[in-house]
């Protein structure tokens, strides 16, 4: 005798997820402030350094692009090592929130005046309207840190089948 | 048949999504500005080597008393970006700070990868009825005051300020005018007129000075005229003998002289006799 079929639809199991270890995150994360810092720290400071032996006047100190890069990077690498918890919004908040101050922070120095070497010609170059344009980019991570703050206090761990996914 | 107990695909929450593309749409945006960005200073660099340079400058009379320096600027802009809005306002004064010109061009455009042809013209007042007669007979530095805003790659706006001292040849560096001793002959008086100069301009010399003697009470003695054709870098110095007026005697008078060329004409300075 045959059973008859069965109409019912397959219960959706929860989706698995696997969370790198602690030890892991902390590793990568430090490999990429070793990359980051080359990238927004060392080379902006050496392109500065030359402006500054070559007695061009440079538009931010060195002692401020190294803190702000320093600072950035050191959240960025918090942000990543606690991705799978639900400081990971609030984070990406606050280091969005911190670029925006940056970027802010060269806007007021705008325009940017030098003075070739010899003296006789002075030049002011603005850039705020294109660090405005790039206030975009941290503006947008703030919006989506928010959410995902949301999401973590609303359904906590929902998100990592998809951070994390098998 | 699927097999009961396989786990479903689960689209991602809607909260979730949204803040995903939020962060895909920074990243794009990010890496957009960065290339953006690094093209510029690529673009500007090879802009900033590209050389400047002036061509066919050349000095003309061109009404009484004004020479006009005249010819042109040429700007290379090999980047891929444009140069726009280029406005360039110049100002000119003598070593005293004494204003003689201004110049203004733009607002222009460069293509990338183009290159821009800018005329431009000065008007130097050198008469010797102006604050300036200097120009006429001395070298000496000039102060070139130039400021420039250009918006490069849409979103750069760029001021530049020159100032530079050029040297000014005098078309008439050292000039010098001499009626020497009158030479008494039966009713005939005649006396020698000597000019002499440098040519120090970067222009030709080509007209005639005419000149008149004139004695202390303002009575005409006697003139006449030197033809003048002299390269630029050359050195004028020639003597004429004139006849006079037997009645009329040049000393405490003076030597009155006027340069034409090409229908202008400029007044010197008139020279005393002693």
């Amino acid at each position: 005798m045959n059973a008859a079929p069965d109409t019912t639809p397959p219960t959706p199991l929860p989706l698995g997820y696997r969370v790198p270890s602690l030890a892991y995150r902390i590793i990568v994360a430090g490999l990429r402030v070793i990359v980051s810092f080359v990238a927004f720290v060392a080379l902006p400071v050496a392109a500065l350094a030359y402006l500054h032996s070559r007695g061009i006047a440079i538009p931010v100190s060195i002692a401020a692009v190294t803190t702000w890069g320093i600072v950035l990077l050191l959240l960025s690498a918090a942000r990543y090592v606690l991705k799978p918890t639900v400081a990971y919004g609030p984070l990406s908040v606050l280091l969005s929130g911190v670029f925006l101050g940056y970027l802010y922070y060269l806007v007021l120095l705008s325009p940017y005046k030098f003075a070739l070497p010899g003296g006789t010609a002075s030049i002011a170059a603005g850039y705020s309207m294109f660090l405005e344009l790039l206030m975009v980019v941290p503006a947008l991570e703030i919006v989506a840190g928010v959410l995902t703050t949301v999401e973590d206090v609303a359904h906590p761990k929902e998100r990592l089948p998809f951070d994390y996914p098998v | 048949m699927a097999a009961q107990g396989i786990p479903t695909h689960r689209t991602p929450p809607l909260i979730y999504r949204v803040a995903r593309a939020l962060r895909w749409t920074g990243t794009i945006v990010l890496v957009l500005l960065v290339v953006f960005a690094g093209t510029v200073a690529y673009s500007a660099y090879e802009t900033a080597h590209a050389t400047i340079r002036s061509e066919s400058f050349s000095g003309v009379f061109v009404s009484n008393g004004v020479i006009e320096v005249s010819g042109s600027f040429v700007l290379s802009n090999p980047g891929i970006y444009p140069i726009e809005s280029l406005e360039l306002a110049a100002h000119v004064a003598n070593a005293s700070g004494v204003h003689l010109a201004t110049l203004a061009i733009g607002p222009k455009t460069i293509e990338g990868g183009s290159t821009g042809v800018f005329p431009i013209s000065l008007g130097l007042p050198i008469d010797a009825s102006s604050a300036v007669e200097s120009l006429l007979f001395e070298d000496q530095p000039i102060e070139l005051s130039a400021w420039a805003n250009v918006t490069y790659a849409y979103l750069f706006p760029l001021s530049i300020a020159l100032l530079e001292t050029r040297s000014w040849g005098a078309p008439f560096e050292g000039f010098a005018a001499t009626v020497g001793t009158p030479t008494y002959n039966n009713n005939e008086v005649t006396a020698p007129v000597t000019l002499s100069w440098a040519n120090h301009a970067d222009f030709d010399e080509q007209g005639s000075i005419s000149f008149t003697v004139e004695s202390a009470g303002q009575v005409t003695c006697g003139g006449g005229s030197f033809p003048v054709d002299v390269p630029s870098g050359q050195l004028f110095d020639q003597t004429d003998v004139i006849s006079m007026s037997t009645t009329c005697s040049p000393s405490g008078g003076e030597l009155l002289l006027t340069y034409s060329v090409a229908g202008t004409s400029t007044t010197f300075p008139p020279e005393p006799i002693p």
